[in-house]
């Protein structure tokens, strides 16, 4: 059953990211009052794309996709699914952290040897916003590690199944407003839909990116969206007993995030750092210093 | 073999080589490498021995004595591992180039000297050493000469001056109150001492350390230092001489005192630990941040090697064997990956004409694709990226903040990671990436002496990331040499009860995803390797290079942190400098140095002496 899981889990988590994103694309045309693609457009899209020729620009082009995309796919590995979590075992929340880097890594390397000046535009605007949200996450993770005082992402989901979920418990809830504060950074969507931004920078790292490549592209962006929602519901919501109570927590989450997509319109990456490092920053301090004198 | 044929060697060899130079440049090039082989070979000949022997000279009747064991060990095969690698580099990167007599011998003298402060079995030697490898760095780090690289050596120098005086006071006191500097007996009778004296000692020993490891208020010496030394003189200064203050700390806050005394010396929350531990917080955030803001390829580096020492004394002062195998590891790691990437800056220097401006670089991947190779892997050890040796000691340190209850320190500690990974990527795409501009059409790739301590750096970085228990074994028999508890290391990484570390796994995961993920780009895609103005411009002509975008790469972060990270103890320091030299300057204008003024001043003197007489006679 183990060994099972671990190949089938990323691939549900695949067609789930997937999913989503087409599901994404309905809601919001209905929020604008359109009819929208079909829920399976983000699929056909991808066969479409695998089924066309592509250009290349070097070996480094094609590895830095490669990574970006085996990165994310191991992450998946790491994070509780209700009860599946294959790989939780080999270095907790400090490895999911660093391996979240790898996706965004491979992307860079990949995109920067495109020598396309949007593509490095978008890059170093990606890299922005990475520090621009991690200051805070890091202050709302440690609050978590503290307060769990363990480094173990399923731990932390166990212990919530004894004292219920984080969000509502005491010293937790402040670093769960500020960890939902960010999450829109987090998961790349407007008012920080500024790495891609199309009108602006033709899609920055994406824009060098056709056929295979950019339906790999497209299949690590959605797979980065089921690791960020997954997060939350495995920090905040208390992960599941069931993958599909999970799915209906994950579902709940994107629709809220849906929300904030359809009604703000995108920031600039400064606007967008000073947003993250005032409020939520300021959030997730009180958070970590209240959970570490109340856990003392 | 002993530790005074090695020292012997080692010095020796230095003087030799100068020697020999006079007679033929390539017999000099040929003994130096020799010479650094052999002390490589003789060191690792010496792994698992302890002893500590009396020399048979003597000093004013005090004994001096060498020692050995883990501790000296762990750190004299670092330095002797990177000088060997060091003068392999310089055998082409210095060619053709002025002095090569003084740079190689000086060079065998300083590895010889902090080989001597690592072996030294009492402080007299031990500051002996010390001074010896002060001044002949001074006399490295100007060796190009330029109104820039005198200032550098000026900066530094003074400044470890003043930390060799504070530690000569330290020792002095150490000296009358026992009457003995052997290490081994001091550590014995300190635990007698006065609260007062061991503070005393400490606070003077650590300034001298914390210079040299060029910790937050003292790193100003740093930055300036490493980035205008000669590349391979570069690699040795960030990769093993500033850890020469780490060792020191080792030697004088578990050799010497121990952990009763260091448990002691604490008022409230207020202990020696926890002050080194946010000082060294303090300067991994402010490194970061000034890295960020850095365009001088070894100038990032440079800023980078301050923020490294950082998470170093952060393992050490949390004082558990976890953090403590994090913080040695990590002083291996960091040698490794920052002489790589010194390497390659120097690599990237030598072929493009000296540019080591990041705004003027760009696209060399395809001319330079072993530095690109070395400078990604290193840039990916420095910011920990598993799979790389400086993840597996990173994430110990973390781990150990956490779960030692220091939130606040491990915060510190990730944010200068992301810090790390601004301006790691800054550096691999200013120099790598983007568009080759036209006058670097024609570089070439790195000569073939110049890539085998590239290539063997690299190989290293994987190997110690992928089997950390090769590194981690020797690591954990320094932590117990100091009298912590023994890691449970295997071979693939760290099991433990509150939460385990296994790199294989990941290497496993990583591997299997990579390689279907390719399968599928391979088998399902189609693609055309194309020109990089291919696609770009739908194959119209484009004036090439004009669209290379890299200066200011960060600048919307700049001009929010800019104001906030001025370097202002650097500038306070510079004023100081600037007061005492107008004060001197003052003081030249009287003594001029001209016997016609001298005796201008007596006359005046006497005359005015006369006056005083005639006018009022008192006497």
């Amino acid at each position: 059953m183990h060994v099972v899981w671990l190949f089938l889990y990323p691939i549900v988590a695949l067609v789930v990211g997937v999913l989503f994103l087409g599901l994404s694309r309905k809601v919001m045309a209905r929020m604008h009052w359109r009819y929208g693609p079909p829920i399976l457009q983000p699929v056909i899209d991808i066969i479409r794309l695998f089924s066309q020729r592509s250009a290349s620009h070097g070996r480094l082009f094609d590895l830095g996709i490669v990574l970006s995309l085996a990165g994310s796919l191991i992450i998946v590995l790491f994070l509780p699914f209700g009860d599946v979590a294959p790989l939780s075992g080999s270095g907790g929340l400090l490895v999911i952290l660093y391996m979240m880097l790898l996706g965004p890594l491979g992307i860079a390397l990949s995109a920067g040897e495109s020598a396309n000046p949007n593509a490095s535009i978008g890059i170093s605007r990606k890299l922005m916003l990475a520090i621009g949200y991690e200051l805070p996450l890091l202050l709302v993770l440690l609050a978590f590690m503290s307060r769990y005082n363990t480094i173990s992402i399923v731990e932390v989901v166990r212990l919530q199944r004894a004292t219920g979920w984080s969000i509502a418990s005491f010293p937790l809830v402040v670093s769960g407003v500020a960890y939902l504060l960010i999450l829109p950074a987090i998961l790349a969507i407007r008012p920080f839909e500024l790495v891609q931004a199309p009108q602006e920078i033709s899609s920055g790292p994406m824009v060098e990116y056709g056929g295979s490549y950019l339906a790999l592209a497209k299949v690590q962006h959605a797979l980065s969206m089921f690791i960020g929602i997954s997060l939350s519901v495995n920090l905040l919501f208390g992960g599941a007993s069931h993958p599909l109570i999970f799915l209906l927590k994950m579902l709940v989450i994107l629709m809220l995030g849906l929300f904030v997509n359809a009604a703000f319109p995108r920031l600039r990456i400064e606007q967008a750092i000073r947003y993250l490092w005032r409020w939520p920053s300021l959030i997730g301090l009180v958070g970590l210093v209240l959970a570490v004198v109340i856990g003392r | 073999m002993t530790v005074e044929l090695l020292l012997g060697v080692a010095l020796g060899g230095a003087l030799l080589t100068y020697v020999l130079g006079k007679i033929s440049p390539g017999l000099r090039n040929a003994f130096a490498l020799l010479n650094a082989l052999a002390l490589v070979v003789m060191i690792s000949l010496l792994y698992g021995q302890s002893f500590e022997r009396a020399l048979p000279l003597g000093f004013l009747g005090l004994e001096l004595s060498v020692r050995m064991n883990m501790l000296s060990w762990f750190f004299a095969v670092t330095i002797l591992g990177i000088g060997l690698l060091s003068v392999i580099y310089s055998l082409v990167y210095m060619r053709n180039k002025e002095r090569l007599d003084y740079y190689y011998a000086t060079l065998l003298f300083i590895n010889a000297s902090m080989l001597g402060t690592v072996v030294a079995g009492d402080l007299l030697s031990f500051f002996v050493f010390w001074e010896m490898m002060s001044w002949s760095t001074y006399l490295l780090i100007s060796l190009r000469g330029g109104s820039k690289a005198i200032f550098a050596g000026i900066k530094y120098i003074v400044m470890s001056l003043i930390g060799s005086l504070t530690m000569l006071v330290a020792i002095v006191s150490l000296y009358v109150s026992f009457d003995t500097l052997s290490i081994t007996e001091l550590a014995g009778h300190v635990q007698s001492t006065t609260m007062g004296q061991a503070l005393f000692v400490l606070v003077l020993f650590s300034v001298t350390f914390v210079i040299i490891n060029a910790l937050w208020p003292f790193h100003t010496w740093l930055p300036d230092a490493h980035a205008e030394a000669v590349s391979p003189f570069s690699a040795i200064l960030s990769a093993v001489l500033v850890r020469k203050g780490l060792y020191g700390l080792y030697l004088l806050m578990y050799a010497m005192l121990g952990f009763s005394m260091l448990g002691k010396l604490a008022w409230g929350a207020l202990s020696y630990s926890n002050v080194l531990a946010w000082i060294g917080a303090i300067t991994i955030v402010f490194a970061a941040f000034r890295a960020l803001m850095q365009n001088d390829s070894k100038r990032i580096l440079a800023w980078s090697t301050v923020g490294q020492g950082g998470y170093m004394v952060l393992g050490v002062s949390v004082a558990t064997n976890l953090g403590m195998a994090g913080g040695t590891f990590h002083i291996l790691n960091h040698c490794i990956y920052i002489a790589l990437l010194f390497f390659v800056a120097g690599a990237i220097e030598y072929r493009t004409g000296g540019i080591r401006d990041l705004d003027s670089l760009g696209g060399l991947i395809k001319r330079m694709p072993v530095a690109f190779v070395g400078g990604l892997v290193g840039i990916c050890g420095l910011i920990g990226v598993p799979l790389t040796n400086g993840f597996v000691s990173k994430w110990l340190i973390y781990k150990s903040l956490v779960l030692e209850g220091r939130p606040f320190l491990a915060f510190a500690a990730f944010l200068g990671t992301w810090g790390t990974i601004l301006y790691g990527y800054k550096f691999i795409h200013n120099i790598f990436l983007g568009q080759l501009p036209d006058r670097f059409r024609d570089v070439k790739g790195i000569p073939f002496t110049m890539a085998v301590p590239i290539v063997i750096l690299t190989v290293l970085i994987f190997l110690f990331g992928v089997l950390p228990g090769i590194p981690l074994s020797v690591v954990d028999q320094v932590g117990t040499y100091l009298g912590f508890e023994s890691l449970n290391v295997s071979i693939w990484g760290i099991p433990s009860e509150t939460g385990t570390l296994n790199v294989v796994n990941l290497l496993a995961a990583l591997a299997v995803a990579g390689f279907i993920v390719w399968l599928v780009l391979r088998a399902i895609g189609r693609s055309v390797s194309v020109d990089q103005d291919d696609t770009y411009a739908a194959g119209a002509a484009i004036p090439s290079g004009k669209y290379h975008y890299t200066v200011g790469f960060y600048s919307p972060l700049y001009r929010i942190v800019g104001p906030y990270v001025r370097d202002f103890v650097d500038a306070f320091f510079l004023k100081i400098a600037g007061w005492t030299g107008s004060v001197c300057g003052v003081t030249r204008k009287i003594y001029t140095g001209f016997v016609g003024n001298y005796v201008m001043y007596i006359i005046l003197f006497l005359a005015a002496l006369i006056f005083v007489q005639i006018a009022w006679s008192p006497w």
